[in-house]
C-alpha cells in the first residue's frame, strides 16, 4: 500500500493544487488537508507544506502558520521519524517550527529564510538546485544521484538563509545544507543566486535528515510542458526535471 | 427616509446642492429620477443612482459604440454580455474547454494611492473571473506611466507602487502573471494607465450566469466576503470625473482597501462551493461586487434576471456600527461576492465558508450571510433600520440611461509632412542600435516582471517576457495550451488614433500567433479622456471604429471589455487615445509552441513582413528626432497572409524560434531573441545580417527596414529547410532570408559588428533603475 501524505493548507497556502498533484503523479496517495480539519492529520505518513503566503507572512514568512495547530502535529510527527518537506513558505514555516537546521529547541529557529538581498524584493526566476550533501545524509534525498541538478522556480521574497556566524557553522559542520543554488550546466557561483543567500544555500535538513526545507518550487518545473526547450521526452504531458526529487521523496517513503 | 431635494431647486441651486453633497449626477439627470419617481429621490436613492448612472457602470456614453465590436464566431461560448467573456479551447477529457477573459481599468484609484489602487484592479477582475464559476488562471496587466527618470518625482512613485500593488495582490493569491506591456510618456504623467486581464478556465457545462436564474422568485440574496466598510464610498463616480489634485485627500478616501490574503481564502472556498452546486445539480446566479456596491450588484444580477430584489441591509456584515445607509448600499468595500440561491442549499454553502474555510477568523467582521431576497415585482428596495429607504423600478436603475454626444469627423492623421527615408551611414547605426534597445518602451521588463509570481500554479510553458506572448497548459492531464498577449501603443496613438487602434489588435493578434497559437478572442478596455470634450470624445470614436475594423479583418471576436474615461486633469493634461487590446490564443497540443530564444548556430534568419517607407510614432524617429512622419498603413490581406503562413510553418515544426515585429523592429526582436543564449550554462549564438538593402531591395531607408515597427515576424529556421520555405512562400507574403545565426556572441549587421554582451547590457540596465 503506497504511503499517505497530506499536503497541508494554512489560510493563505496557495501552491496546494500542483504541489497535491506531482505527489498523486509519482505513486503517493496525497491529500489536501485544510486547517479547519487538522485533527485528521496524525492518521498521515508524511507531511509537505506547500508554497505561498501563510498568515500573509505576518511578522515573518512563517512565523504565525509555524505555532498553527497543525503544526503540532507535524512536530510531533517529524519527531517520530515522520518525513517532512517543505517548499517555499513551507520551508520557511518548517525553519520558524525549529524542525530546520533543528540545532535548537522546537519553535525557537536558529536559521530563518528573510528577506532577499541585495534589495528586499519579491524575485520570481527559474534556478537550479544541486544536491550538497551525500545523497542518504537526508531520506528525502536517497534516491537522487550524488550532485544531482534539478530545475525550479524561485518564487519568494524572504529566502536568504541567514544566521549567526556560530550557527552557520554548525550548519556547514552539520551538513544541513542540502541543495545550493547553481547554474544550468551544473557550475556553482554568486550569480546562480537569486537572494543572495548565505552560503548559497537553496534547502537545508536536519541532523535526522527526516525533514527537507526547499526554497524553490521543483513542482512548477515537473513536466515537458514547463520547458519547451529544454524537452526530455515526446510527451509533453510527462515528469521531468523537477519530479525527481518527489519520486525521491516517493522512493524514501517506500523503503520506510 | 430623508429626501434630497430636486423639485424645488432652480437648475443652478440644484447643481450647487449637488456638488456639496459630491454626486457627479448631473442636474437634468437629477430632474429626470424626481420625475420618474414622482417625488424627490431619498439620500440613498440619489447616492444608488449617482453610482448606478456613473459612466462606470452604466456605459452610458460608450455602450451604443461598443456594439459596433464583431462580437460573434465559433469561438465564442459567451460574447460581451456578463463580468466576462468565454471562449472556446477544446476538448479534453470529455468535456468542452472553456477560457474565460476579462479585462479592466483601475487607473483613477491607481493614480492617487498607486499601491492599493493597483492591487484592487487585481482583486476586481480576478473576481470577475470566478464568478462565472471559473478556476483563475492567469492575469496580465498593461500598464502606462509617466516621465520616471527624476527619482523623487511622483511618476517614479507612482510606477513603483503599481508594480508593487500588482505583484503584492496577484502572488498572494497564487495566480501567474504571464503577460503585460509598460509604456512610459510625458501624458501619463498626471494619470496613470492601470489595466488588468484575467483568465478563467472552465468546462462548458459548468458556467455560471450573473442573473438571478429562471424561477428564482423568493430565493436568497447571500453576500460573502469581508465586512462592509466606509472605503469605496463613491467610487464608481469618482472614476467617471476628471481628476482634481485639490481634491486628493477626498479622492483617496474613494479607493478601496485590499486584502488578498482574505480574497485567497475566498477563492479556495468558492471552488469548493461551485463543486458542491454541481454536485447538487444546482443552478444559481454569482455576481461580484465592484462599483457601486452591494447595490450596483444585487440590481444588476437580479434585473438581469427579470426579477426585482428586496435588501436589508441590517443584515448587512458591517466592519462599524451606525454607519449611514447610503454608505453600506453602494461602499465600495473590496473582497465581495454575492450568491442567488434557492433557499435549501443556503445552510450548506454558508458552513462551506464560514465553517469549512472559516471566514470569520480570517478577517474581521468576513462572512457569508443572507441579505435579502429575490422579488417577483421588478422593484428595487432597500430597508434599513425597519424602514423602507429606496424603492425604485429597477429597470429604470440599472437600464434606461444614454448620452449620445457630438462626434468630429476623423482627419487624416495629425502629422502631415511627408515620408522621409533614413539612409545612413555605418556610424550612425552604431550610435542608434544601443540607443534603440536602450529606449524606455524597448529595453527590458525583467526588473519589473522579475516580482510577479509567473510560475505559480505549476501549469506555465513560456513565462512572461521570454516571448510576446505568455502561455500556460491550464487543463491538467491534457495537452491543450493558453496563449496570452497586450498591445496598444501611445506612441502610434499620438500620431494617427485610428490606426494606432487598428494596429493595437493586429499586434496583439501576431504576439499570440508568434508562439505558435490560433487567436481565439479579444478584450478591449478603452482609455480616453472627458468624453464631454468633443476631441476625446472623438478620438473613442474613432478608435472603436478601428478596433471594429481590425477585428472584422481578422476574423477575431471581441468577448469582454471595459471602458475608461475622463482619464485628464484639471490642467487639461488628457492621456494620448489608449485602446488597449488583450488577446487570447489556443493550442491543441502545447508541444508545438514556439519560443523566441534562438536555438543554434548556423540557423536561417526569415523576415516575414514588409518594411515600409514611413515611421511615425516610431522608436528610431523620435530618438532621431524626426517626426517620422505618418504610421504606415495596415494591408490587412497581406497581413492575414503572412499569419497564415506563419501558423501552418509553425504547425509544420519548420519554426525554430520567432517573435512579432513591435517597439524597436526587426533589430530589437532579433536581439531579444539572442539575448536569452547569453545566461550562464548555455551556449552564445549570435546573429549575421545581410544588410539591409539587400533584403529590402532599396525600396525603403535601411532605418525604416531595421527599426521600422510596422509588424510582421521575425524567425529561425534550419538552413536546410531555407530553399522550401521560401518556395513555398507566394510572393506577396515579402518572406525574406535576411541573415543567419553563428557561434560568437556578437550581432552583426553588415560590417558593422555588436558585442552582444554590451547589447544586454544597453537593454536590460534603464528599467533597472526604477526597479532595482
Amino acid at each position: 500500500m503506497s504511503a499517505k501524505v497530506a499536503v497541508l493548507v494554512f489560510p493563505g497556502t496557495n501552491s496546494e493544487v500542483e504541489t497535491w498533484r506531482i505527489c498523486r503523479d509519482v505513486g503517493l496517495d496525497a491529500e489536501v488537508v485544510h486547517w479547519s480539519r487538522a485533527a485528521c492529520l496524525p492518521q498521515y505518513d508524511a507531511y509537505v507544506l506547500p508554497g505561498g503566503f501563510a498568515y500573509e507572512d505576518r511578522i515573518r514568512a512563517g512565523a504565525i502558520p509555524a505555532h498553527d495547530p497543525m503544526m503540532d502535529y507535524v512536530i510531533e510527527g517529524s519527531q517520530r521519524g515522520k518525513l517532512v518537506l517543505g517548499i517555499c513558505n513551507g520551508a520557511q514555516i518548517v525553519l520558524e517550527a525549529g524542525l530546520v537546521p533543528g540545532t535548537g529547541p522546537v519553535r525557537k529557529p536558529t536559521a530563518a529564510f528573510t528577506r532577499n538581498g541585495p534589495v528586499p524584493h519579491f524575485v520570481c526566476k527559474h534556478v537550479y538546485v544541486k544536491l550538497a550533501i551525500a545523497p542518504e545524509r537526508c531520506a528525502i534525498t536517497a534516491a537522487l544521484e550524488p550532485g544531482a541538478l534539478i530545475p525550479a522556480w524561485a518564487a519568494h521574497g524572504e529566502g536568504r538563509l541567514a544566521a549567526t556566524a556560530e550557527h552557520l557553522r554548525e550548519i556547514t559542520e552539520g551538513s544541513h545544507i542540502a541543495f545550493v543554488y547553481a547554474h544550468a550546466d551544473g557550475t556553482v557561483d554568486e550569480r546562480a543566486v537569486p537572494n543572495a543567500s548565505a552560503l548559497g544555500c537553496a534547502a537545508l535538513t536536519n541532523r535526522e535528515g527526516n525533514v527537507l526545507a526547499i526554497m524553490p518550487h521543483p513542482e512548477r518545473d515537473a513536466w515537458n510542458y514547463n520547458h519547451p526547450d529544454r524537452r526530455d521526452g515526446r510527451d509533453i504531458l510527462a515528469p521531468s526535471g523537477g519530479v525527481a526529487l518527489f519520486e525521491a521523496f516517493a522512493e524514501a517513503l517506500r523503503r520506510a | 427616509m430623508p429626501n434630497f431635494r430636486v423639485n424645488e431647486l432652480s437648475d443652478d441651486e440644484l447643481r450647487e446642492h449637488a456638488t456639496r453633497a459630491g454626486l457627479a449626477l448631473r442636474v437634468d439627470e437629477l430632474r429626470r429620477i424626481a420625475q420618474t419617481l414622482g417625488r424627490d429621490p431619498s439620500i440613498v436613492e440619489v447616492h444608488a443612482f449617482d453610482a448606478q448612472w456613473s459612466e462606470h457602470c452604466s456605459y452610458k456614453s460608450s455602450r451604443h459604440l461598443l456594439r459596433r465590436l464583431p462580437t460573434e464566431g465559433p469561438t465564442v461560448m459567451q460574447g460581451p454580455a456578463e463580468d466576462a467573456g468565454i471562449l472556446h479551447l477544446g476538448q479534453a477529457h470529455g468535456a468542452n474547454w472553456g477560457v474565460v477573459i476579462a479585462h479592466e481599468s483601475h487607473n483613477h484609484p491607481s493614480q492617487v494611492v498607486p499601491f492599493e489602487g493597483a492591487a484592487t484592479g487585481v482583486g476586481g477582475i480576478v473576481r470577475d473571473v470566478l464568478c462565472m464559476g471559473a478556476e483563475v488562471i492567469a492575469v496580465a496587466d498593461p500598464l502606462r506611466f509617466g516621465r520616471v527618470e527624476d527619482a523623487e518625482s511622483h511618476q517614479r512613485y507612482v510606477a513603483q507602487g503599481v508594480v508593487d500593488g500588482i505583484a503584492a495582490y496577484g502572488n498572494a493569491i497564487g495566480v501567474p502573471n504571464i503577460a503585460g506591456d509598460a509604456y512610459f510618456d510625458e501624458r501619463f504623467d498626471d494619470n496613470c494607465l492601470v489595466n488588468v486581464v484575467a483568465l478563467g478556465l472552465l468546462k462548458e457545462q459548468d458556467i455560471i450566469h450573473s442573473a438571478a436564474p429562471a424561477h428564482s422568485e423568493g430565493w436568497d440574496i447571500v453576500l460573502v466576503g469581508k465586512a462592509t466598510d466606509t472605503s469605496g464610498f463613491g467610487g464608481a463616480a469618482f472614476s467617471s470625473v476628471t481628476l482634481d489634485e485639490e481634491d486628493e485627500d477626498a479622492n483617496k478616501g474613494a479607493v478601496q482597501v485590499p486584502d488578498p490574503f482574505l480574497k485567497n481564502v475566498i477563492m479556495r472556498a468558492t471552488y469548493r462551493v461551485c463543486e458542491y452546486l454541481r454536485e447538487r445539480g444546482v443552478t444559481a446566479g454569482f455576481k461580484d461586487l465592484g462599483a457601486g456596491g452591494i447595490m450596483g450588484c444585487s440590481a444588476e444580477i437580479c434585473s438581469s434576471g427579470g426579477f426585482g430584489a428586496i435588501i436589508d441591509l441590517d443584515d448587512v456584515n458591517t466592519a462599524i456600527q451606525n454607519m449611514p445607509p447610503e454608505v453600506i448600499a453602494v461602499g465600495e468595500t473590496q473582497e465581495r461576492l454575492c450568491w442567488v440561491l434557492p433557499g435549501d442549499v443556503t445552510p450548506d454553502v454558508l458552513r462551506i465558508y464560514n465553517e469549512e474555510f472559516s471566514l470569520p477568523q480570517i478577517a474581521r467582521g468576513a462572512c457569508a450571510t443572507v441579505i435579502g431576497a429575490v422579488q417577483g415585482e421588478k422593484r428595487y428596495v432597500l430597508r434599513h433600520g425597519g424602514e423602507i429607504v429606496m424603492d425604485v423600478p429597477i429597470d429604470f436603475l440599472t437600464g434606461s440611461i444614454r448620452d449620445e454626444l457630438p462626434v468630429r469627423p476623423m482627419s487624416e492623421g495629425k502629422v502631415t509632412d511627408p515620408a522621409r527615408r533614413y539612409v545612413v551611414g555605418e556610424h550612425d547605426l552604431r550610435q542608434l542600435f544601443p540607443r534603440v534597445l536602450a529606449h524606455r518602451d524597448v529595453c527590458s521588463r525583467e526588473p519589473l516582471y522579475v516580482r510577479y509570481d509567473g510560475a505559480v500554479r505549476g501549469t506555465t510553458v513560456i513565462p512572461r517576457g521570454s516571448a510576446c506572448a505568455g502561455v500556460i497548459a491550464p487543463v491538467f492531464g491534457a495537452p491543450l495550451g493558453v496563449a496570452l498577449a497586450v498591445a496598444g501603443n501611445p506612441r502610434f496613438s499620438k500620431v494617427d488614433p485610428f490606426l494606432a487602434a487598428q494596429y493595437a489588435v493586429l499586434e496583439a493578434v501576431r504576439k499570440v500567433v508568434s508562439v505558435g497559437a490560433r487567436p481565439l478572442g479579444l478584450t478591449d478596455c478603452l482609455n480616453f479622456g472627458n468624453p464631454r470634450n468633443i476631441e476625446h470624445y472623438s478620438e473613442l470614436v474613432h478608435a472603436i471604429e478601428g478596433i471594429a475594423l481590425a477585428a472584422r479583418q481578422l476574423g477575431t471576436p471581441f468577448v469582454s471589455g471595459n471602458v475608461s474615461l475622463y482619464n485628464e486633469s484639471k490642467t487639461g493634461n488628457a492621456i494620448p487615445a489608449s485602446p488597449i487590446i488583450a488577446c487570447v490564443g489556443g493550442m491543441d497540443d502545447v508541444s508545438t509552441v514556439v519560443t523566441a530564444g534562438l536555438k543554434r548556430s548556423g540557423s536561417a534568419l526569415f523576415l516575414l513582413g514588409r518594411p515600409q517607407n514611413a515611421a511615425g510614432g516610431a522608436v528610431f524617429a523620435e530618438l532621431l528626432e524626426q517626426t517620422g512622419g505618418p504610421v504606415p498603413p495596415i494591408d490587412y490581406e497581406r497581413a492575414i497572409d503572412q499569419i497564415a503562413f506563419f501558423r501552418a510553418a509553425a504547425d509544420a515544426g519548420f519554426i525554430l524560434s520567432a517573435r512579432s515585429i513591435g517597439n524597436g523592429g526587426v533589430l530589437a526582436a532579433l536581439a531579444e531573441m539572442a539575448f536569452p543564449t547569453l545566461q550562464p550554462g548555455y551556449t552564445p549564438i549570435g546573429v549575421r545580417l545581410e544588410p539591409a538593402h539587400g533584403w529590402s531591395n532599396g525600396a525603403v531607408g535601411d532605418f525604416e527596414a531595421y527599426f521600422g515597427e510596422c509588424g510582421g515576424f521575425v524567425f529561425e529556421a534550419n538552413a536546410a529547410d531555407a530553399q522550401a520555405l521560401r518556395a513555398i512562400a507566394p510572393e506577396h507574403l515579402y518572406l525574406m532570408q535576411i541573415g543567419h545565426t553563428a557561434s560568437e556572441a556578437t550581432f552583426d549587421v553588415g560590417s558593422v559588428q555588436f558585442d552582444l554582451n554590451e547589447l544586454y547590457e544597453c537593454w536590460h540596465a534603464p528599467l533597472a533603475q526604477v526597479y532595482p
